[in-house]
């Protein structure tokens, strides 16, 4: 049986409005509390152990450089403490699990009464978090985890620091057409798409055939497929992929599945006028898998040491003096920049109320950014929208950035020379 | 598609089934003596390949020999685990509750044990053998994936010899008929149990070690072999190396040739059509089919 609200007494229904006005003001003491703190509790959810440890540590790092740095110069103005509060950080580590991911992420919310929340590293583990911030309406900043899936569900309290995968997408196409506009390559060529069965693969395919309709003449997808995770054996894909005759190899995969896929490519002796496999390329690992047999592959990565901005050269001097070491890609700068742009909300907010920053997190402008673009701002859908950089291996091991050109440290080689 | 395109592909599936079938056998050894479904095989062969790996890295071994090597090393590991833990397991006719437990619990105190020593970047072997290829008539073939298969199909061929020609293995088929009718006969169970679970670790083992040329791997490598390996059990039966050998074919054929026909996304769903419509049409295998035609003739 079902009851009404209407259909309660009165005595009832003035318990049932007082409840829910000391609910509201058990929010509202719980935001003054936080200005008479003298610090703003950021809590933060990555793994450090398990399967993602790496970019976990480094994404940690990366906060943790931030904190440092925000804090040795006296913190984040509160206008409504009347002073800079330091942020201090309360750490989990998910062990690269989506439920403990999910359940630290609720805990620093509820018990731990963070003002915001930094985590999820990977998509996965992401997605896993993105479900508590609407519901404890706690402004949570994803600075590892793409997947335009977490974005578009219409959630109001989640941001993230990566540029939705259908971006990597068009930005390869747009890479491209600038390689034919430079005669490099002919007009109109064919393309074959091979593309991992996943949010990420599916975004990157649509990326580029949504920029080639739009432009029209400019290339023509003969071939597009999408494969499993991990698969042993990529023969017969392959051999699809000869068999469209297409000029432009362009795949999305993981760092497992590239290897594997490349390495049977240049064993069907396999050639295409350009070739790329999404997001990777450059990786140290995929070098020493395969050789030089990694050189000329392009990529669209979010960010990379190379980009010739002063706070990027900054930065990864900082970054070397704390961790002894240089950023290995992209993790540690989105991680580094999903505080700094917190802290500016914070700021700009002028209180610790977290409907507050959430609203300041909507419109805020990270100016100086380490990202491509030198700008952060968030999408209508919480995402940030900044350019992709294209960066192609060279012979060597060298890798340089050849797309946007204001960025570019070498020219682009294409079409790729014929192995000897 | 041209005949030689065709022909390629179909190449490409019979080589494939040969690292399959070797990874498949020692699953389908100890689930037929003991059986006991080892969910620890893909940590068994997990670090089998960073066994390769390590030998190779600081000993500069050829993966090859580390493949071989691993066999021996891995057999002790596995008469180990059997000595700590296994012969503890009660005896049944029946994979039991316990046994897919503690299997599950190896796995994972494996795999972390390797988060912790290597961490979880992928690894690889780079040899200058990785992008050779050898040409017979018209067809091109991965020099590497030839000789992975040539040392499959030499272990298979061993371990089928040693099966139909040692009293080990005629025990090991004993056992597999019938637990109770091998030891009314005299079979030592406990010794043959102990020899079986060594002997598929170390193909476990030397099967990673084959891989690790082949493909990149991290502390989880092995699970989608893992799954696969279910699917050729169910396929080649559990009496001969032989079977396995055959399972392994149709698996690899069916997913190789499939994808020519369906999307390369649906390369699982043909391995786990296959595994449904086997055990709805033929829930004995493929044995069983070749059973129905021997009567029959």
């Amino acid at each position: 049986m079902t009851r009404s609200y209407q259909s309660l007494g009165f005595f009832p229904r003035s318990f049932v409005v007082l409840l829910a006005l000391a609910t509201v003001q058990g929010c509202k003491r719980e935001d003054k509390k936080a200005v008479t703190a003298d610090a703003i509790t950021i809590g933060v959810v990555l793994p450090l152990t398990g399967r993602e440890a790496k970019p976990g540590q480094y994404q940690k790092e990366g906060i943790d450089l931030a904190v440092k740095q925000i804090n040795q110069a006296g913190g984040v103005m509160v206008k409504a403490a009347g002073k800079k509060l330091p942020l201090k950080e309360i750490f989990y580590d998910d062990g690269s699990d989506q439920a403990k991911s999910a359940s630290f992420v609720e805990r620093t919310m509820s018990s731990d009464n963070a003002t915001a929340v930094i985590g999820g590293y990977s998509t996965a583990l992401g997605e896993a978090e993105s479900v508590m911030p609407d519901r404890y309406k706690v402004p949570w900043i994803t600075p590892g985890a793409a997947a335009s899936a977490i974005f578009n569900r219409g959630y109001q309290w989640a941001f993230g620091m990566l540029t939705p995968t259908d971006i990597l997408g068009s930005t390869t196409a747009e890479f491209l057409q600038s390689v034919v506009e430079a005669g490099k390559l002919r007009k109109g060529l064919n393309v074959a798409l091979a593309l991992e069965n996943t949010d990420h693969g599916i975004d990157y395919g649509n990326g580029i055939k949504q920029w080639i309709q739009k432009h029209p003449g400019s290339f023509n997808v003969v071939f597009s497929e999408t494969f499993d995770l991990g698969s042993p054996d990529f023969s017969g894909l392959l051999q699809k992929v000869k068999s469209a005759n297409a000029d432009i190899f362009l795949s999305d995969a993981h760092l497992q599945d590239y290897i594997t896929m490349h390495r049977q490519y240049i064993q069907n002796g396999m050639k295409h006028q350009m070739i790329s496999y999404g997001a990777r390329g450059p990786e140290t690992d995929a070098r020493k898998a395969l050789g030089d047999g990694v050189d000329y592959i392009f990529a669209g990565i979010w960010w990379s040491k190379s980009l010739p901005y002063p706070q990027v050269k900054q930065f990864v001097k900082d970054y070397k003096e704390a961790t002894g070491r240089e950023p290995d890609s992209w993790y540690a700068a989105t991680a580094y920049d999903s505080v700094r742009i917190l802290a500016s909300a914070i700021e700009t907010a002028g209180n610790l109320e977290r409907t507050a920053i959430r609203d300041a997190l909507r419109t805020a402008e990270l100016k100086g950014s380490l990202l491509p673009g030198q700008t952060v701002r968030f999408g209508p859908n919480g995402q940030a929208q900044n350019p992709f950089v294209i960066v192609q291996n060279k012979p060597g091991g060298k890798v340089d950035i050849v797309f946007p050109k204001d960025a570019a440290t070498g020219e682009v080689i294409a079409p790729i020379p014929t192995r000897g | 598609m041209a005949a030689l395109d065709w022909l390629n592909v179909v190449v490409a599936a019979v080589l494939l089934a040969g690292i399959y079938a070797v990874m498949s056998v020692g699953m389908t050894i100890i689930y037929g003596v003991m059986k006991i479904v080892n969910l620890a095989h893909a940590g068994f062969m997990m670090l089998g390949a960073y066994f390769a790996y390590e030998l190779f890295e600081r000993g500069h071994l050829d993966p090859l020999v580390g493949a071989f090597l691993a066999f021996p090393v891995f057999f002790g590991i596995g008469r180990l685990v059997y000595w700590l833990f296994v012969r503890w397991l009660p005896v049944s006719n029946q994979p039991t509750l316990g046994s897919l437990l503690l299997m599950f619990g190896i796995w994972l105190v494996l795999q972390n044990l390797a988060y912790l020593v290597w961490g979880n970047e992928d690894r690889s072997i780079f040899t200058p053998r990785t992008f050779l290829t050898t040409q017979i008539g018209p067809i091109t073939i991965s020099t590497l994936r030839l000789v992975a298969f040539a040392v499959a199909l030499v272990s298979l061929v061993v371990f089928e010899l040693v099966l139909r020609r040692t009293w080990y293995g005629r025990s090991v088929r004993a056992l597999i008929q019938s637990r109770y009718a091998g030891q009314l006969v005299g079979v030592d169970t406990r010794r043959t149990a102990s020899l079986t679970f060594g002997l598929g670790i170390g193909f476990a083992g030397m099967a990673g070690a084959l891989l690790a040329s082949l493909y990149s791997f991290n502390p989880d490598f092995g699970r989608p072999f893992l799954i696969r390996s279910f699917v050729i059990i169910v396929l080649g039966g559990l009496e001969s190396a032989s079977g396995v050998a055959l399972g392994a074919l149709v698996l690899a054929l069916a997913e190789t040739i499939g994808i020519l026909f369906v999307p390369a996304g649906y390369q699982l769903a043909i391995s786990f059509g296959l595994l449904v419509l086997v055990l709805l049409v033929l829930p004995g295998g493929l044995a069983q089919l070749f059973a129905k035609r021997y009567r029959s003739a």
